[in-house]
């Protein structure tokens, strides 16, 4: 199997893991300082900007992908790697420019002018000077290049981090508009970057022009999920489709617990499964009126559920103490049946690393539920993509163009000729195919890594898992089946500016400290209505939700 | 100045101040040998100080601190006013004194243990043994308290085994205190018996050999030789551990937040952290860790005064 792909599934994990505190509305937080803010658009105006959406058709999925709501679908999956890699892109794309890049790298940072990029450089026809970056420390770094205006020519920032990198405050002021060379049918000159779902363009949109190129784009953005040890469930007779309500969940926690085997039944599950009480992402309009998820009755309904869960012994002691760290080693061992977490999470990399750990090692996810079991259910939307690449604001327009064509080519689809120089390297140099899969030589596993082009620009998402081909059917036959409880929630693919003050209330560092306490069990439900009270007051929740209301709501509505 | 001082007549007399061109030309090659040094503390030290202006700002990393609004003492007003710095404030001071009691003495105590081991294979085993801790990070020593004694851990897989119900040692919040303190010890008495070591060694021998052949025991030699020859060491080392007091760790507190509560285990770092940089409010952060330096720096200067007032040099010879 591609060594590359499972770097990139890494990645997806700790992208969907970091990409959970950011979901739903992109918030970004902007003091007073002197540059322009772009805030929220309107919708007419966006919507009239917004690329054209032309999808590819030149490489059929194996499996097709399956339509739910508007914007909603989930991913075309591949069983094994295309044989014939078709060609996308004619001639180079590039006239010889010279540009820096810069992206986050979560694993080993490839040595500097090695012959995979030198090879790149080739086929894009540019001097692309790759400088990949520490992803754990990435949020700290470009701060300060922001502060000193030194940003490369192209950059990524990832959606999630867009508030503390304060991405509101730099488009327009250091990262350059691409409205009129991407609006409507202006794309059509780059059709790989047409055929990207529209609403990803949009999570790249600020204040009714577009500035992000979206990477790794999919119509199934949730947060995350409850999932299970399906092996050992199949073992115990136990179907996971059974479970309809929190109820059912409870009575596992009782079954599967077996403390002196040491075995849990829960991991930590709370931030995967409060929605199911019926309580927003963050925001409700009631009758009208905006509410926050602190004022909800639901949502200190699903506190109480997972309190009572902790306080009944059915959650694994180290979470308890806060160690999330080491959840994953958990699941594998066994010593946890049922955890939670993001959607990249569950991939070939996820089943190697399980079946180190246990021969048998298969996952499931329970289906979306509804925590009365008789509403229906529903799990709210992300963003269209959270991996965001940016030019730079002082580019000249044919460079910009240049940048584009370039993209064009590193957005080529999946099994592609240009998607597997892109994410394999030079066929002979970097891998071989063997039985089908391209499989990384030494010199593939040092030079080439999923995380550096592809950062700057990627096609929408297709599942694959060469070499294991039933990883990919487990999760879209998954996806399929929860396709249509996928819900817009409030605010959704929205990005907003707003004032320091909003932004640290938006955090509600204090509530989030006392959820945890409460969650396990420390604490009581009352202790976080104490929290909340306070946050409303002191904490700047009140002015938050006014705010809010008066810039967003009033003024852009819902975005459902 | 080419005049020499005058000579206090109770003090021995100090040398004749030469002028300074003459005193340059003489130390130049200590001087040049330090001046790294000293570019480092002024690069890594002090210019950074100029970054506390952010306290009294609304800082914007965009903006800069050029460019960020004027706030005045807003964000110590804020900070005075929030329930939970004071509670970081409490918490500080309750296991920066709880860490004093149980800590400080652990180190002189294994120091003079081991000096009175005899065999020196034997002591150099049992220092490398006690020294390894040290070069844990928290992470991992944390860890290793967590598979010890931790709620799925060694000690509570037994109970539970046996039906002796379980011990919450890790997750409980009354025992904190003890809890931290007694992992500093695991990881850092040790490493801070060095120090102490060493001022055994400088004790000179001839003394213990005189009081032996007066007739002195082993403990009338520790009370009367070796405690008064540790004194200075000791007094310096309390001396520079009140003016810490409010500094009692960081890593320590932020792993094992989640597990036993925040209202347990903030401290004044962690409040900084939490309150300040992980939500974007530098500002806030910086008063908080502006109004620890302040208060330390009075710690450090009222415990000095304490010492020189006892005859002792502190940190510096009066």
């Amino acid at each position: 199997m591609g060594n590359e792909l499972n770097r990139r599934s890494f990645l997806n994990a700790a992208v969907s893991a970091a990409g959970l505190v950011a979901m739903g509305p992109l918030l970004s937080a902007c003091g007073s300082g002197p540059a322009q803010r772009a805030g929220v658009g309107s919708e007419a105006a966006l919507k009239a900007v917004l690329p054209a959406y032309v999808p590819n058709t030149s490489i059929k999925p194996d499996i097709p992908s399956v339509l739910g709501g508007p914007d909603v679908m989930t991913n075309p999956g591949f069983l094994s790697y295309p044989a014939n890699r078709v060609a996308t892109v004619s001639g180079v794309p590039g006239r010889g420019g010279k540009y820096s890049a810069v992206t986050p790298l979560w694993g080993t940072i490839p040595p500097a002018d090695n012959a995979f990029y030198s090879a790149m450089n080739k086929a894009l026809g540019v001097q692309l000077e790759m400088k990949p970056a520490d992803g754990n420390t990435y949020n700290t770094i470009i701060p300060t290049m922001t502060a000193s205006k030194r940003l490369p020519d192209w950059i990524q920032l990832p959606a999630w981090w867009n508030s503390q990198m304060n991405v509101g405050g730099l488009v327009g002021n250091q990262l350059a508009d691409l409205t009129p060379h991407l609006s409507g049918d202006n794309i059509k000159k780059y059709p790989n970057l047409a055929a990207i779902p529209t609403s990803a363009w949009r999570t790249g949109a600020w204040g009714e022009k577009l500035y992000g190129i979206p990477s790794f784009a999919t119509g199934f953005q949730i947060a995350g999920t409850l999932y299970y040890r399906r092996d050992l469930f199949d073992a115990k007779g136990i179907t996971a489709d059974q479970v309809k309500s929190a109820d059912d969940l409870m009575r596992l926690g009782k079954e599967l617990t077996d403390a002196k085997s040491g075995v849990w039944a829960f991991d930590d599950v709370y931030r995967y499964l409060y929605t199911s009480f019926g309580a927003p992402l963050k925001w409700r309009v009631d009758n009208g009126k905006l509410v926050h998820l602190f004022e909800t009755e639901e949502f200190y309904a699903a506190l109480d559920w997972n309190n009572r869960l902790a306080a009944a012994g059915y959650v694994h002691p180290d979470a308890l103490a806060g160690d999330n760290a080491n959840g994953n080693t958990r699941f594998y061992g066994g010593k946890t049946l049922i955890s939670s977490g993001g959607t990249g999470a569950w991939n070939l990399a996820d089943l190697q690393s399980g079946r180190a750990a246990d021969p048998n090692y298969r996952r499931g996810a329970f289906n979306v539920i509804a925590a009365d079991g008789k509403s229906t259910p529903r799990v709210y939307m992300g963003a269209g993509a959270d991996i965001m690449s940016y030019l730079n604001i002082n580019l000249k327009p044919e460079q910009i163009e240049e940048c584009l064509a370039v993209a064009n080519y590193l957005a080529a689809p999946f099994g592609s000729a240009e998607f597997t120089m892109v994410n394999f390297g030079v066929e002979g140099t970097h891998f071989t195919t063997v039985d089908g899969v391209p499989t990384a030589t030494e010199a593939g596993k040092k030079e080439v890594q999923a995380q550096t082009y592809p950062f700057l620009a990627a096609p929408a998402a297709a599942t694959n898992s060469p070499g294991a081909p039933q990883v990919t059917k487990d999760y879209l036959a998954w996806q399929a089946a929860n396709v249509k409880a996928l819900a817009k929630p409030v605010f959704w693919n929205m990005n907003i500016s707003m004032p320091q003050a909003q932004a640290t209330a938006d955090a509600a560092q204090q509530v989030e400290d006392a959820i945890k306490d409460c969650i396990h069990g420390k604490k009581t439900v009352a202790s976080v209505k104490d929290a909340v009270a306070s946050w409303k007051t002191s904490g700047g929740g009140d002015k938050l939700i006014q705010w809010t209301n008066d810039n967003v709501l009033q003024k852009h509505g819902t975005g459902q | 100045m080419t005049t020499a001082t005058p000579t206090r007549p109770d003090r021995a007399a100090r040398p004749v101040r030469l002028n300074w061109r003459v005193r340059l030309r003489r130390d130049r090659s200590l001087i040049l040998m330090t001046l790294p040094a000293v570019v480092l503390l002024l690069v890594f030290n002090y210019v950074p100080l100029f970054g506390l202006v952010t306290a009294f700002q609304e800082y914007d990393p965009l903006a800069g601190i050029w460019y960020s609004t004027w706030a005045g003492l807003d964000q110590f007003q804020r900070l005075f006013g929030d329930a939970l710095f004071w509670n970081a404030v409490q918490n500080t001071l309750y296991l920066s004194f709880v860490q004093l009691v149980l800590f400080f003495p652990v180190p002189i105590a294994l120091a003079l243990l081991l000096n009175s081991v005899l065999s020196q294979r034997v002591r150099n085993f049992i220092q490398s043994v006690v020294y390894l801790p040290h070069f844990f990070s928290w992470v991992l020593a944390i860890t290793i308290f967590q598979q010890m004694l931790g709620g799925a851990g060694a000690l509570n897989h037994f109970l539970r085994n046996n039906d002796i119900g379980t011990w919450d040692v890790m997750t409980n919040p009354d025992t904190f205190a003890l809890l931290v303190s007694a992992q500093v010890i695991w990881k850092e008495a040790g490493w801070g018996i060095i120090v102490f070591l060493a001022a055994l060694a400088a004790v000179n021998t001839d003394l213990y050999e005189a009081a032996a052949a007066d007739g002195a025991g082993r403990w009338r030699r520790l009370w009367h030789i070796t405690l008064p020859g540790l004194r200075g060491v000791i007094v310096l080392m309390l001396v520079l551990r009140l003016g810490n007091a409010l500094t009692v760790g960081f890593e320590q507190f932020l792993i094992q937040r989640d597990a036993v509560g925040y209202d347990t285990a903030d401290v004044l770092d962690t409040f900084s952290f939490y309150y300040g940089i992980a939500t974007g409010d530098y500002s806030y952060g910086a008063a908080a860790g502006l109004f620890k330096s302040v208060i330390s720096l009075l710690l450090i200067w009222g415990a000095n005064k304490l010492a020189h007032a006892f005859g002792e040099d502190g940190l510096y010879r009066r």
